[in-house]
């Protein structure tokens, strides 16, 4: 597990959002989407539906994944620029409830997912998630977003 | 995700984005992402600075994202919409010039949350599919 100080982390539990990069047929493709931090392995989460899946079949296929954190937006944190490469492994065992176990940290960061998951027969599909955990294996780290400086680089 | 081939970038939606993200993949075989600042110029370029790190990007196939959220006063964000290019970049002055090969976008606001389901629902089928024990029956 690879020590970061407490900025790094911070981010990573405060961020809404991250730009998460699957690697296909050897290109990138990067998308949006909700990171959680487990402070406890290192390991970062996000889920994702069957209906928006085609990362998880890239993943599976290659895990070599990035995550970064570039916005601050909706947070009080400060603005950072934060890059993990890591290596991703998908859940899918249990679609229906085997991604709730991050339900305490999604509704931290939108705290609505509630009013949602209240009317989840409507988006029977959308709530059928697989978990993908990502071990960082480097991370790259510009404080206060200034990426024409050299970074701190954690995990080499 | 609706995937186009160009030529139909939507330049003035483009152009309404704080920053830039270039993805590359390293020689480790890792994604490496990057911020930058960028401009359109009246000729429609999409010029970028060029980040610190990776050091040579001329010449790279990347894929450059355009992310928007807009952050709730009781948290969560709203306003979701991305416009991701793929493409080749290029020196240009001191800048990288994308020439942009490939598209894929959405804007909850043209394309709203519960249609964008509707709309992608083969893909949740073909993963069920690929879940299920195949059958010789």
């Amino acid at each position: 597990m690879i020590r970061l100080p407490s900025w790094v982390q911070d981010t990573f539990n405060s961020y809404l959002v991250c730009e998460f990069t699957t690697v296909k047929d050897g290109k990138p493709v990067t998308l949006p989407l909700l990171p959680f931090y487990q402070p406890d392995t290192g390991k970062l989460v996000v889920t994702s539906s069957i209906l928006f899946s085609k990362k998880i079949e890239h993943m599976k296929k290659n895990p070599k994944v990035s995550m970064l954190f570039s916005n601050p937006e909706g947070t009080k944190s400060g603005k950072h620029v934060i890059l993990v490469q890591g290596t991703a492994s998908a859940d899918d065992v249990d679609l229906d409830h085997g991604w709730e176990k991050y339900l305490p940290l999604w509704r931290k960061k939108e705290p609505y997912i509630d009013a949602y998951l209240a009317d989840r027969e409507k988006f029977g599909w959308f709530w059928k998630r697989i978990a993908v955990q990502v071990e960082p294996k480097k991370i790259t780290a510009w404080k206060n977003g200034d990426t024409s400086k050299p970074p701190e680089v954690f995990g080499a | 995700m609706e995937h186009r081939e160009l030529p139909s970038i939507d330049y003035q939606r483009l152009a309404n984005f704080q920053y830039a993200i270039i993805t590359t993949i390293g020689d480790d075989g890792y994604p490496f992402s990057v911020t930058t600042n960028y401009h359109l110029t009246p000729d429609k370029k999409i010029l970028l600075e060029k980040p610190s790190l990776p050091s040579k990007l001329d010449g790279r196939k990347v894929n450059v994202l355009f992310n928007h959220i807009t952050g709730v006063q009781t948290g969560g964000y709203t306003d979701r919409r991305y416009m991701l290019l793929w493409g080749t970049l290029h020196e240009d002055h001191g800048n990288l010039r994308l020439e942009p090969e490939k598209l894929s976008e959405w804007d909850e606001k043209i394309l709203p949350f519960p249609e964008y389901c509707a709309k992608v629902a083969p893909q949740g089928a073909k993963y069920l599919e690929t879940l299920q024990p195949s059958v010789e029956a």
